[in-house]
């Protein structure tokens, strides 16, 4: 058998992780990029990345701590077991990363130091200054450039990832790839491709992600037959800085320290900010929120501001949505001193000066729980099992993913600084499952197929690129149809979802479809063309965006960043101690009842046309769903009600075997019929 | 849109002069944009507008310009092209600040250091090259979890911290007088691994540049990059090392995460020095 | 990693450079910070300046050999290599006009500038070669070869009475000060001396300061030279000359080689540079 390979797409944390485990192992790699590898979007996190540390386990915190923030945070839509292992690899990881040379912040002792992040009690953060995800990425870039000195890992960096190669039986036998300046397409024979694209925030237009981020790769694995999990789960972060070209996050901080967000009670007023006087503002959250005032938590932020732009029509701008976030009260050096970085990327990039100013900003798409569907083999502690072939499996033979463009950590909301350990966990961890999918791999290796697979696969892709270029001028534009569908994306997709207004979405977006079908390009030249490059990935963002504007309409509730007002259960509103006990039990019961319907993965299929969904059970066997209280009226009352129902459930169930273990024994099965 | 800008009057519309080249080897050419002004535009956006609209001031169709970019907040380094006669980020390039500069229009050049492979888009290999050259990796022995690194005082985190922020966008490179442009050709037969090899060693002979010393002084500042410390420095004062450095200090000026390269350069200078001495008497 | 076809001067590149580095200083710059001090001394009066030569030549026959070895060869080694350097350079201080950039480009340019004018300054002086033959038929018939150690202020003096040969010291020699006082401040960044951009700084400042003290005692020493009385001098200088020659210090062969001809200061040099004095 000749010498196997494995085709990475993507050089982020997790391809770049998976490809020097991979190399460590003896395995020789190929690793695809739009991008150099070192340009990839995980330069642009900022927070950090989580672990249990020996100060936080002396205050009470472990691993399962971790585990149960990580699970809590995301509404108990995720497998447990895999996010289970990734929480107790979580400290083994952040001690790799340092002695590769990440410059982690360090306390006055020579320890890392740690900070604390939303969605936990304990300082568990490592971060290295403003930019962890950049000096993450660094030094994982720098492992694989010395494995590629070696010999052992080669990179493709500019090419695009036109599609896998799937043989008769199913396995997937490599892919195919275009190179950006030549135009070349080619098939790359691999005995197992992994994609580590990371998000599709392009679909939404401008977003905080990165111009490579235009979900691609995954949707032509969708389209291959992948299945897709929960697509409309998209994290909007609050504050971000609208800008003509994309979207930059604006630390939440500045409200932290003191800023107010506001917009004039005219719309549109086209006055000076600073000369519009108060009783002519319209604080929108002090005057909702009288408690918590700007500082209400992310997702009512985000739904407020979403609120006031597009429903109450207040937008700052015409053309354009945005709210003031007003700095101007507050003392000079006071803001120097406190958000000095973060005042001058905004002064950077908008050319004004935020401490004069007003900034405007509006909510942003950030990260996307949902991705490729992908397995995992829980072992008998409700963990991973170690090493075997079905971890962050696709669907497809030989097919896996990790990172964000796999769906399985981070259920219906992300917690902050889990993404960056998310993506190195699965890259290393998938590692040995790789060497033995390919141990086990039945016909051979890839070098041994027929020559007609990879040259037919080569013709497919070619002639889909020809007749792109063949096709006459003057007709629909790929760039403003793009324009178009991020619009129809945000303002129906994003924070707040109406049924109504989702199903019209979904035809627009259908209906853009069509148009983007008959797109002709503005350059038909065989030479650097990125007209045609952006054209495919445009084709090619549809089918996700139906998926999750599908996944939106159908999920008839409100879980994690998935909100639907007219879904949203009420607090308790009764003020008599018996009234509040019996909302309380209704409230229970509500929130049962809706697990039992809606605490399943929305699994996506395509039929060359549309999205086709159904839904998958949740494996929560480890940490039975609890519902998330934040700031609901009568949080206490249900709390009590909750816990005591948990009680009786317990002291009913004891002696009895845990029920829930069917998805780990169908995950068994599925790997011994590998 | 009046509260918008706190400068003086803003134009309906700007010229945009592009230096266009179809191909290596070709000849290069300059184009003439219209773009409508909006308020808050850097130079990708302007990009992005005549991508979307690719006809030139005087109404001729044309194909959309190539350029390269990625993360447009200033840290995957992947937009830097000559901008007003300056080497930038092109995403941090604000339209309002460049018609201060210039008020008769913006004038974007592929980096002059780089073959250029079309219009603004630049080959930036070498570039990569020369990290590989310095061995520019912490050599840890596996993957495996073998506890945590040696501790760091605070100190040393913030020395090699900023030097990390090194996003390679070439920057330091392009405004050097000391750094002059390699463009080799495939010759006829030539296989592409041997034309691969035949550019890095032409690459290895040439100056590696600011952003490669600078990392030197960060891998070697390492507690165990240090334990190969010596290996970078041979690189480093190998041909075309830190001694062709001439000191004219625009890297350190031009750098858009304000690197210290200079200081780097004088460190790795002080290290080169007393690496070579000692090698020389321990021979 | 590089392919073995490296040349010479790439494998030694890193040497090179740094011995042209330190060469610029020592021997070089050091040698012109005492050649400038010592000819200043003429603003004392040519008979100071007349001694400080006399000490100078006490070495006899080993003069030559410590003037190759100290200062023509590490002239020449300096000189060519940076030549070299020279060359490679892509100047862009149109697009980048800071001043560390103007001070890089202009090291290169005064590099050149004292290249040429050393060349010419010891042609003008000392011939080049003290060889008689090459004397009588090239260095003195082309103008060079004016100096007269033990004539010492009086045939500098008559040799810079040329408004184009004055003009050409005053140009290359502050050519000279500015390369050496600007290589001084470079050279500590290359050798690590100053490192933190506020250490450049002060250093920077130091340099300047040198520099222009420099430029100051040269151009003292020109203008001391350039007014030097030629009847005076000659006088003071026979006067020495002859003591020497009693107490046996000096004899009378290397008087004939190494003084002026009596009537030396009535030559063509001298009459034109007397009647453009006139104007």
């Amino acid at each position: 058998m000749a010498k196997q390979r494995v085709m990475i797409i993507g050089g982020g944390l997790a391809g770049l992780s998976a490809a020097m485990k991979l190399a460590e192992l003896d395995i020789n790699v190929d690793l695809m990029s739009l991008t150099p590898v070192k340009r990839s979007h995980s330069v642009c996190a900022q927070g950090g990345i989580n672990s249990v540390n020996e100060v936080t386990r002396q205050s009470g915190d472990d691993e399962w701590k971790h585990f149960d923030d990580s699970v809590y945070g995301g509404d108990f839509l995720q497998h447990q077991p895999p996010v289970k292992e990734m929480a107790y690899w979580a400290p083994k990881i952040i001690e790799l990363l340092d002695r590769l040379g990440v410059p982690f912040n360090r306390t006055v002792e020579g320890y890392l130091d740690r900070r604390r992040f939303g969605g936990t009690l304990y300082k568990r953060t490592a971060f290295a200054g403003a930019t962890t995800g950049q000096q993450i990425l660094y030094a994982l870039d720098e492992q694989v450039r010395r494995w590629t000195a070696a010999g052992k890992i080669t990179k493709y960096e500019f090419w695009d990832f036109l599609g896998p190669i799937i043989d008769a039986n199913g396995v997937c036998r490599g892919c195919v790839g275009q190179n950006l300046f030549d135009m070349e397409i080619r098939a790359f024979p691999a005995d197992a491709v992994i994609v580590a694209s990371g998000g599709p925030g392009l679909i939404y237009g401008r977003s905080t992600m990165s111009m490579a981020c235009n979900g691609s790769a995954a949707s032509r694995c969708f389209q291959a037959g992948a299945k897709y999990g929960n697509g409309e789960f998209i994290q909007v972060h609050p504050t971000a800085i609208p800008g003509a070209d994309k979207l930059r996050l604006m630390s939440e901080s500045a409200r932290g320290e003191g800023g107010r967000v506001w917009v004039p009670r005219t719309p549109q007023d086209p006055r000076d900010p600073r000369s519009i006087p108060q009783n002519e503002r319209y604080y929108f959250l002090e005057e909702r929120y009288p408690k918590y005032g700007n500082l209400v938590p992310r997702d009512i932020a985000t739904r407020e501001i979403f609120d006031i732009c597009v429903n109450e029509g207040l937008s700052v701008e015409r053309d354009r949505l945005c709210v003031y976030l007003d700095l101007t009260h507050i003392a000079r050096h006071e803001l120097d001193r406190k958000l000095g970085g973060i005042l001058e990327i905004y002064e950077k990039f908008q050319g004004i000066d935020p401490r004069e100013h007003p900034m405007k900003i509006f909510p942003a798409v950030h990260y996307s729980m949902g991705g490729l569907w992908a397995n995992y083999h829980r072992s008998a502690d409700g963990g991973l099992e170690p090493g075997s072939p079905a971890n962050q499996a696709t669907n497809i033979n030989g097919l896996y993913a990790i990172g964000e463009c796999d769906y399985q950590y981070h259920g219906a909301n992300r917690l902050g600084a889990n993404s960056l350990l998310s993506c190195i966990f699965a890259g290393l961890f998938v590692g040995p499952c790789i060497e033995n999918h390919m141990k086990s791999l039945a016909g051979g290796s890839a070098a041994d197929q027929p020559a007609s697979l990879y040259t037919n696969a080569v013709k497919h892709h070619q002639d889909r690129h020809d007749e792109l270029l063949r096709r006459p001028g003057g007709k629909e534009n790929p760039y403003l149809i793009h324009q178009e569908l991020g619009d129809v994306m945000t303002r129906y997709a994003t924070v707040v979802r109406y049924n109504n207004q989702l199903h019209d979405a979904y035809q627009k977006v259908s209906e853009l479809h069509e148009r983007a079908k008959h797109c002709s390009l503005s350059d038909t030249g065989q030479w650097t063309n990125q007209n045609v490059v952006f054209t495919k990935a445009l084709l090619d963002m549809f089918p996700l965006a139906k998926t999750i504007v599908k996944g939106a309409l159908q999920r008839d509730e409100c879980r994690g960043a998935h909100y639907k007002p007219d879904f949203e259960m009420p607090g308790i509103t009764a003020t008599d101690e018996a009234g509040r006990q019996k909302q309380a039990e209704e409230w229970c019961d509500r929130f049962e009842h809706n697990n039992r319907t809606w605490l399943k993965s929305t699994i996506a299929w395509w039929n060359e046309e549309e999205p086709v969904l159904s839904y998958e059970d949740v494996d929560t066997s480890l940490i039975p769903p609890r519902p998330r209280l934040y700031g609901i009226v009568g949080g206490e009352m249900i709390e009590k009600v909750w816990k005591e129902r948990q009680s009786k459930k317990k002291e009913a169930a004891s002696g009895h075997a845990d029920d829930n273990g069917g998805h780990a024994r169908k995950t068994a099965a599925s790997v011994a019929a590998n | 849109m009046a509260d918008h800008a706190p400068h003086s009057a803003t134009p309906e519309s700007f010229e945009v002069r592009i230096l266009r080249q179809d191909g290596p080897g070709q000849p290069s050419y300059w184009e003439r944009h219209r773009v409508n002004y909006e308020p808050d535009m850097n130079v990708i956006s302007v990009l992005q507008k005549i991508a979307a609209r690719p006809v030139t001031a005087d109404g001729k169709k044309v194909t959309p310009v190539a350029w390269d970019c990625n993360c447009l907040e200033e840290v995957c380094g992947a937009c830097t092209m000559v901008v007003n006669g300056r080497v930038r980020q092109s995403c941090s390039a604000i339209v309002d600040r460049l018609l201060e500069e210039q008020p008769d229009g913006i004038e974007l050049q592929p980096m002059t250091k780089f073959p250029v492979i079309r219009d603004l888009m630049v080959d930036r290999s070498r570039l990569f090259r020369a990290l590989t050259k310095i061995q520019g990796w912490v050599g840890v022995d596996g993957y495996y979890d073998l506890g945590p690194g040696p501790k760091q005082s605070q100190a040393a985190q913030e020395l090699r911290y900023p030097l990390s922020e090194c996003m390679s966008c070439g920057c330091c490179l392009d405004a050097c007088p000391q750094y002059g442009k390699i463009e080799l050709e495939q010759r006829e037969g030539e296989s592409e691994a041997d034309f691969e090899r035949r550019k890095s060693a032409a690459y290895d002979r040439s100056f590696i540049g600011a952003h490669a010393i600078s990392q030197v002084v960060y891998f070697n500042a390492d507690p165990i990059g240090k334990m190969t410390a010596a290996n970078r420095l041979d690189a480093l004062t190998a041909e075309g090392g830190i001694q062709v450095c001439g000191n004219a200090q625009n890297c350190v000026a031009v750098c858009p995460k304000s690197i210290p390269l200079t200081t780097s350069i004088a460190r790795a200078g002080r290290a080169a020095t007393i690496h070579r001495i000692k090698r020389f008497f321990d021979r | 990693m590089t392919d073995a076809t490296s040349s010479f001067w790439g494998r030694h590149e890193f040497l090179i450079r740094r011995l042209h580095s330190l060469t610029g200083l020592i021997p070089v710059g050091a040698y012109m910070v005492v050649h400038l001090v010592t000819n200043a001394s003429v603003l004392d009066g040519p008979g100071k300046f007349q001694a400080a030569v006399y000490q100078i030549h006490t070495l006899g026959a080993v003069l030559p050999l410590v003037e190759w070895v100290f200062i023509f060869l590490p002239i020449i080694f300096h000189g060519v290599i940076g030549l070299f350097i020279t060359a490679e350079m892509l100047p862009n201080n149109a697009s980048y006009g800071y001043t560390s950039n103007f001070r890089y480009t202009m090291q290169r340019v005064t590099g050149l500038i004292a290249f040429a004018f050393i060349a010419y300054h010891v042609f003008h002086m000392h011939g080049w070669f003290h060889a008689e033959w090459w004397h009588e038929n090239v260095s003195g018939r082309l103008g060079g070869a004016n100096f007269r150690p033990y004539n010492a202020a009086s045939s500098a003096a008559l040799a810079l009475q040329s408004p184009i040969a004055l003009l050409i010291y005053v140009v290359g020699v502050l050519a000279c000060v500015y390369h050496l006082a600007n290589g001084l401040w470079s050279m500590g960044v290359t050798w690590g001396l100053w490192t933190t951009p506020n250490a450049m700084r002060r250093a920077l400042t130091g340099c300047a300061a040198f520099g222009i003290l420099l430029a100051v005692v040269s151009m003292g020493s020109l203008y001391g030279m350039y007014t030097v009385k030629i009847d005076e001098a000659r006088e003071t200088e026979a006067r020495m000359m002859e003591a020497r020659l009693r107490d046996g210090l000096i004899t009378q062969e290397e008087v004939n080689i190494k003084s002026a001809p009596a009537d030396n200061h009535t030559n063509a040099a001298a009459d034109d540079a007397a009647e453009s004095t006139k104007f």
